[in-house]
């Protein structure tokens, strides 16, 4: 067995008490609290071999969260297995969690008060790491995550760009295996997400981390991640790589042409019109039926063509579907 | 165990710095805190004006115990402050407990490395000024198992209520409107056992003999210093049952406190 992480059957169960209104409901839920049960990872497998960069995806309140902090030891499950690296991440905690490296969205693991290269240097001595590999180490994320500005600047005073960098840095100086990023470009401009993807990159081709990271933002995963796995409802709904999803679920590709005349009818077989606008005509079709190619070849048989364009599905709108239509549905 | 004691100075360290980068507020905040202290004694005093003695103890026996709970209650509100309930209540809901469990150290030593609130200094230095003053007015007849057992005795108030503030941040896993309460036990708790035991009515000494166990930390100690009779008729050995109930409470409530990690780590708040 090959694998880095290893999670089957894994179950996360929260009770809450439930709520009720007024005086009397308060006094009667403190007597006798009634629990709702809310199923927050609800039965996941999955297997991730080293190396792999793999995405996390899923909805609001979906249960990606609760699945990495399981994975990183900071809540036991409810049900289920966890190996990550040969450990279980909730027993031994402090040999666990000093073999990986995490960031969990808004939150900084830096001392507030202290100068981000303080903060780092705390951090040497917390990890144990040897002088020379603090040092390497450092000059590399400093130069790839353009830190030099911020080194003397107090945590507290960092823009959230330049804190999720900080953070990015701290978790990485120990060398870990694994880096499990919840929602690592939350809140930042084009350029910083842009930064962090690449260093994320790096990190992963050049140390051969495996990560493991959450997002909302696809374009993170497009550009990022080999595989994803899509969950809702704290169940895993779909895993494999981009190509495979779009191909399933991608929906139909569109061809928009510009005409150089107007025709009255500009029909062809193998693709619908879905929109007309003056001369400009957006064909809908399905890849399986019929190639871009054959497509244009039939359409320029027939038409005096100005311009064209093929527009491939979006990974963005195809995933909001694959949620809102819930096209995957768990048996 | 070197290495932990070396990281928990570093963390200190970082408090430390963080606190003196505002020296002013520092300075009046330690001002505040010894106002505050003086006061209370102060008022103590004025009672004095009026009474002559409490309950059979002069003025200045009873500034030595005040002094003793002072010192030792301000000493452990510096050293623990990391689980003073409340601050540490609005830890836990902000999630960065989850930050320290994290990293690979033992969480009870980030969670006192978490906070160390220096201008607790001001009462400090106060308290021992109560004692000193006390010890110099009620001529202790000083032996060398009385010197050696002051330190010890003050060692065990602080440990004592370092476990009552360990209890009350443990309660915080569970319900944050518990700090109140905490509060009532600690804050009010150590006022109380700034007099003598036996001013009070006998539902509350016996709840700080059998609930909190606080008069053998405080009273009976005491007793043994002033040489005053026993008014319960206890075994005088009773006087020496400070370091086994001090200690004994912090290792017990770092038990509990071990059961509410577990309880986390299981609930997530
Ligand atoms: N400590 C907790 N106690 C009770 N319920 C919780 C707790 N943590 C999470 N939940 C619930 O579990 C479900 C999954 O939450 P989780 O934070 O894992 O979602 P998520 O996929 O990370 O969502 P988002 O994209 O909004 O971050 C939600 O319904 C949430 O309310
Ligand atoms: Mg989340």
């Amino acid at each position: 067995m090959s694998s880095i992480i290893t999670v089957s059957g894994l179950h996360k169960h929260f009770s809450v008490p439930k709520r009720r209104a007024g005086l009397w409901g308060t006094l009667k839920a403190l007597a006798r609290p009634e629990m709702t049960v809310v199923r927050a990872v609800d039965g996941i497998s999955f297997t991730i071999q080293p190396g792999e960069l793999v995405g996390y995806l899923g909805p609001n309140g979906a249960g990606k969260s609760t699945t990495l902090k399981m994975l990183t030891g900071l809540l036991v499950p409810s049900e289920g297995e966890v190996w990550v690296n040969g450990q279980v991440p909730w027993r031994e905690r402090e040999r666990y969690v000093a073999s990986i490296g995490a960031v969990f969205g808004q939150r900084t693991t830096l001392w507030w008060d202290l100068p981000v290269v303080e903060s780092l240097e705390l951090l040497q001595h917390i990890y144990d790491i040897p002088a020379a590999r603090f040092r390497d180490n450092l000059a590399q994320f400093r130069a790839l995550l353009d830190m030099d500005s911020f080194l003397d600047t107090p945590v507290r005073s960092l823009s959230l760009g330049q804190r999720m960098r900080a953070d990015l840095c701290a978790a990485l100086l120990h060398d870990p295996v694994l880096l499990f990023l919840d929602e690592p470009t939350i809140g930042l401009d084009v350029v910083a997400k842009e930064r962090i993807r690449q260093f994320i990159q790096h990190v992963n081709s050049e140390h051969g981390t495996t990560v493991l990271l959450t997002t909302h933002d696809l374009s993170d995963v497009e550009k990022l991640c080999n595989r994803v796995m899509i969950i809702d409802q704290g169940r895993l709904l779909f895993g494999g790589g981009l190509p495979h999803l779009m191909e399933r679920f991608g929906g139909n590709r569109e061809l928009v042409v510009d005409f150089a005349e107007e025709y009255p009818a500009v029909d062809v077989e193998g693709a619908a019109v879905v929109a007309r606008d003056g001369l400009r005509v957006t064909y809908q079709f399905a890849r399986q039926e019929i190639t871009a190619s054959a497509l244009i070849g039939r359409l320029s048989a027939r038409y005096r063509i100005q311009d064209l364009a093929v527009r491939e599905p979006e990974i963005e709108a195809t995933i909001r579907r694959i949620y809102e239509e819930k096209l995957l549905e768990s048996p | 165990m070197a290495k932990h004691l070396r990281l928990y100075l570093r963390l200190i360290g970082v408090q430390l710095r963080g606190q003196l980068q505002y020296r002013t507020a520092f300075l009046m905040d330690a001002l505040a805190t010894a106002v505050l202290t003086m006061v209370g004694f102060g008022s103590l005093a004025m009672i004095f004006q009026r009474f002559e003695n409490l309950g059979g103890w002069s003025l200045g026996e009873v500034a030595f115990l005040f002094g003793m709970v002072e010192f030792s209650f301000g000493t452990m509100d510096m050293l623990f402050s990391g689980f003073d309930p409340q601050h540490f209540g609005q830890q836990v809901r902000r999630g960065s407990l989850d930050q320290l469990l994290l990293r690979p150290l033992p969480i009870t030593l980030q969670v006192l490395g978490s906070k160390f609130v220096l201008r607790r200094v001001g009462r400090i230095v106060q308290g021992a000024l109560i004692l000193l003053l006390g010890i110099l007015a009620s001529d202790v007849g000083w032996s060398v198992g009385k010197l050696l057992y002051l330190p010890i005795v003050l060692m065990s108030l602080v440990s004592f209520f370092g476990g009552l503030f360990v209890l009350g941040a443990t309660l915080t896993f569970w319900t944050v409107e518990s700090v109140e309460v905490t509060n009532i036990f600690t804050y009010g708790g150590s006022e109380m056992m700034s007099y003598p035991m036996h001013i009070y009515d006998e539902w509350i000494r016996r709840f700080f003999t059998f609930v909190i166990p606080a008069i053998f930390l405080n009273y009976y100690p005491a007793l043994y210093f002033l040489d005053k009779p026993d008014p319960f008729d206890l075994p005088p050995s009773t006087s020496f049952l400070a370091p086994l109930v001090g200690f004994g409470t912090l290792v017990l409530a770092l038990k509990v406190w071990d059961v509410g990690l577990r309880h986390y780590q299981s609930t997530g708040s």
